[in-house]
């Protein structure tokens, strides 16, 4: 009897609400002790983030690996209406992901957020990071749309303050506006297409697919598409992560670029693996969509030299791979040819997983990074990796895994997608067949360039000698802000070798390479040179230095700069960055021959900001000036205003019926 | 016995419509309190007449709330407010001049009459005069033209008494309004009499003259306190 409670209490159910409550408990303890800076509630609340973590980490990962379902009914509004949450194989790989991440962000915290100096922010900092991984949770555990926006809103509205934490300064505000702008755009689009599906089925459930009216169902995925698309950060939406994800802190930045775009690509497929019946141009749209925020995303992550704004650009490149992916899956399956699109699909989703993982690694290492030189500038950086050894070799990882290399975990996704792109030829549709091409040979010049750049940010940050004093300055951070990276750089290293392990086990029968065997091989190869190259090398050691142009001393100044390396490519992509030059010259003759002074810039334009942004933006200004105008703060005219109301209401009722 | 009370109804809600008509258009403040009680006193007899026909009690106890509170009490209030005041004319408009607003009354007139048979005849049939209804509408959004084309507060206040009696009236004919409602409103229109006798002294003029005014009336209030103090 007791062994059966037993039993009964240990249900993945009741495992699963536990760890909901043991997030919100965490997540109310700071709080509790709001005004008093103490570290050790700081603490407490962040290890009940990390059991939790591991807690949830353990249900879902039980759940994804056994392809069981779990669901649970919190608390009922109305009959149709109620919090009520379930893990299939979809959510449990989400909120796997999420505990995953959120277990490192937590170990990462601890060292972290004592660096501020404002208690109350201290303790809000961390209690708002326990309710936004907790919405995040919730969001993509929801089994009914009402739950899932309601999650969404608390997911958006923590992260908005989350964002503000230095709200002080201007370009946070900015951001933060900004940001809090385009969430709730997103959200506008979401409740429409949500109400729109309830009339279409008359249920909130997240799963129904029995539709009386077909028809509408285009306008729902429209609706979805872009408000997921916001939320993602795909192009053209993608304008709020550039700000949003430097102004906040590293911890939140590595959870809202690791994490939270990921729950809107979650929110995508559950809709169009699960609910909607897809067409194939929607695969298209996707596909597009997909291609053009890979490569965009990429091109303007080269340029960048805002170390995190590098990375945001560069989460909107990943996000466009995990689209394509999908995009792929909707192609193929309406093709038929399922195998293709199972292929996308497991490439989409282990690149989402595998993106989650090493994003926050490197957010939390470039975190580790600001925290000890004090600027987000690369270019000021340089020669930490003697400094911050630990990180520079997590961040090393990180950089190694999202360029794709093998045998870490970024190379299977893309590799997967890769494959499926390489086996298009069986289309039917030669058109289709001239659309494959052409995106692979897009996605291809994406994977370069992404190498490209993190050789770029890897390079400027770490190696050669600093360039200034901070950076001369910078030394390694508290253990547990490498603690956290350390663990995600493993799971990088574990989820690339062992990749078709994990997939066999969960069931797929996928033809990927044994990342093991050529791990080993790899390592072996290396190892035989080394000892090769160090037998029939003589054994003299002769050190001297590189040659630096006559120069005799040798300093940061004679580096290769992070806009330097760039350079080349700025130019040839000149007709995307929209650069202008400007020069300006004065000389002391008449004849233009003598140099007296020169300036001369070169503007990179913001192409969507300028162009698509700004000119709505403008537009509601407009609107709101002139609906301004109707508020005079006479009592006459509001009486007025209700007046003409009511006749026209009149009217309307007359001309109706 | 039925067909003749409806006759008569008819004409009650004819002179309550040149009522309103009067109220739209006269200047002389004093005037526009007399005849708000004389349309009080109307609806209260339309009221009554319904009582005839219909025999449910509340339209009883109706005519008699409304006899006592809006053709006695609130215009003694209103009167009591006035003879304070300086001002016995209205002579500053806004949007509209009086002349204009008959000819905005006769239109919106005919617009809710035109819309509401419309509307009444296919939800209701079997209620034969809507004109009640209709003249209820019209004089609400003539008491809220009253409202918002005057200067003068006490017109304000008359007008909006007016719109709450097209609703009294409204309500009568059409959709029956629950007794503690319509007790409940005329218990607001007399508190709202009664504030506005109180501020009377600050407010004799219009609105904009009423922040200075206030101060002085205050000054006034606590001298006076400081004197029964004494």
């Amino acid at each position: 009897m007791t062994l059966g409670l037993f039993w009964g209490w240990i249900m993945l159910e009741n495992l699963f609400f536990a760890g909901l409550v043991a997030w919100f408990a965490g997540a109310t303890l700071p709080l509790i002790s709001i005004s008093s800076d103490s570290k050790t509630f700081r603490r407490i609340s962040l290890g009940i983030y990390a059991i939790a973590s591991l807690l949830l980490a353990d249900v879902s990962l039980f759940a994804a690996y056994k392809n069981i379902t779990i669901a649970i009914t919190i608390y009922k509004i109305l009959p149709q209406i109620q919090f009520s949450f379930m893990l299939d194989r979809l959510s449990a790989l989400f909120v796997l992901m999420i505990s995953v991440v959120s277990l490192c962000a937590s170990i990462y915290s601890v060292g972290y957020v004592e660096h501020g100096h404002h208690k109350v922010r201290k303790n809000l900092l961390v209690s708002l990071m326990g309710f936004f991984i907790l919405s995040m949770i919730l969001v993509v555990s929801s089994a009914n749309t009402f739950a899932f926006i309601f999650f969404w809103e608390t997911m958006s509205l923590s992260s908005f303050f989350l964002v503000m934490y230095e709200y002080e300064k201007k370009e946070t505000r900015k951001a933060g506006i900004f940001y809090f702008a385009m969430t709730q755009l997103s959200t506008v689009f979401l409740i429409t297409a949500f109400v729109v599906l309830y009339a279409i089925n008359g249920s909130f459930d997240i799963r129904h697919t029995a539709f009386a009216d077909p028809s509408l169902l285009t306008a729902v995925f429209l609706l979805l598409f872009v408000g997921f698309s916001i939320k993602a950060g795909v192009i053209p939406f993608h304008k709020w992560l550039p700000y949003a994800h430097p102004a906040s802190p590293s911890n939140i930045s590595a959870l809202m670029s690791g994490l939270m775009i990921k729950v809107a690509i979650y929110g995508m497929m559950r809709f169009l693996l699960f609910a909607l019946a897809p067409e194939l141009w929607w695969g298209i749209l996707v596909l597009s969509a997909g291609i053009i925020s890979a490569i965009l995303g990429v091109i303007y992550a080269m340029k960048e030299n805002d170390l995190k704004r590098l990375l945001a650009y560069s989460s909107i490149e990943n996000i466009g791979v995990v689209l394509v992916g999908l995009g792929l899956y909707l192609i193929f399956s309406q093709s038929g040819l399922p195998s293709l699109a199972i292929l996308g699909l497991a490439g989409a989703l282990f690149h989402a997983f595998n993106h989650a993982i090493f994003k926050s690694l490197l957010f939390l290492t470039s975190g580790s990074v600001v925290y000890s030189t004090g600027t987000r500038n690369i270019e000021e950086m340089g020669g930490l990796v003697h400094r911050m050894p630990f990180t520079a070799i997590s961040f090393f990882i990180g950089a190694l895994s999202i360029s794709a290399l093998p045998p870490l975990s970024g190379f299977v996704g893309e590799f997967l997608i890769f494959q499926s792109f390489l086996d298009s030829h069986a289309l039917a549709d030669p058109m289709l067949r001239l659309l494959m091409v052409t995106c692979l040979s897009s996605f291809a010049l994406t994977s370069a360039l992404a190498a490209a750049c993190f050789v770029k940010a890897f390079g400027a940050v770490f190696l050669a000698v600093p360039r200034t004093e901070n950076a001369q300055k910078a030394h390694e951070v508290p253990k547990s802000m490498i603690a956290g990276p350390i663990i995600l750089a493993a799971l990088c290293v574990v989820l690339g070798i062992f990749s078709r392990q994990i997939f066999k086990s969960l069931g797929f029968s996928i033809d990927s390479p044994d990342l093991f065997f050529i791990g080993v091989f790899l390592i072996a190869s290396y190892a035989l040179t080394f000892a090769v190259l160090r037998a029939a090398s003589s054994g003299k050691v002769r050190i001297s230095e590189t040659w630096g142009c006559g120069i005799i001393s040798q300093n940061g100044r004679m580096e290769y700069t992070a806009s330097g390396f760039a350079q080349p490519l700025v130019r040839m992509l000149k007709a995307i960055y929209r650069t202008e030059e400007r020069s300006e010259r004065k000389f002391f003759d008449s004849q233009s021959s003598i140099f007296k002074e020169g300036k001369a810039e070169m503007r990179l334009m913001q192409f969507f900001e300028e162009y698509i942004y700004m000119p709505i933006a403008r537009a509601v200004n407009t609107a709101s000036k002139a609906v301004a105008h109707l508020q005079t703060g006479s009592l006459d005219d509001y009486i007025a205003y209700t007046f003409v109301a009511v006749v026209v209401l009149l009217l309307v009722v007359g001309w109706i019926i | 016995m039925e067909f003749l009370v409806e006759g008569w109804i008819n004409v009650l809600l004819a002179l309550v419509l040149i009522s309103g008509a009067f109220i739209v258009t006269r200047r002389d403040l004093l005037a526009l309190v007399s005849t708000y009680s004389i349309q009080s006193f109307l609806i209260s007899a339309v009221a009554l007449s319904l009582y005839l026909i219909e025999k449910h009690n509340v339209l009883l106890y109706l005519a008699i709330l409304t006899v006592a509170s809006k053709s006695l009490l609130i215009p003694y209030f209103i009167r009591t407010i006035q003879r304070k005041m300086r001002i016995r004319r209205d002579l500053e408009f806004h949007y509209i001049t009086p002349i204009i607003s008959i000819f905005v009354t006769l239109i919106l007139t005919l617009v809710a009459y035109i819309c509401l048979s419309k509307a009444l005849t296919a939800s209701s049939a079997q209620n034969d005069f809507y004109l009640g209804a209709v003249l209820g509408v019209s004089l609400a959004l003539m008491g809220m033209m009253v409202i918002f084309s005057r200067r003068k507060v006490i017109t304000k206040i008359v007008g909006y008494l007016m719109m709450e009696n097209g609703v009294l009236l409204f309500g009568m004919f059409l959709t029956e309004l629950p007794f503690i409602v319509e007790a409940m409103i005329v218990i607001d229109l007399i508190i709202l009499v009664l504030i506005a006798a109180i501020l009377a002294v600050g407010m004799d003029a219009s609105i904009e003259e009423f922040q200075a005014r206030l101060n002085v009336a205050h000054k006034w209030f606590t001298q006076e306190k400081e004197d029964d103090e004494i």
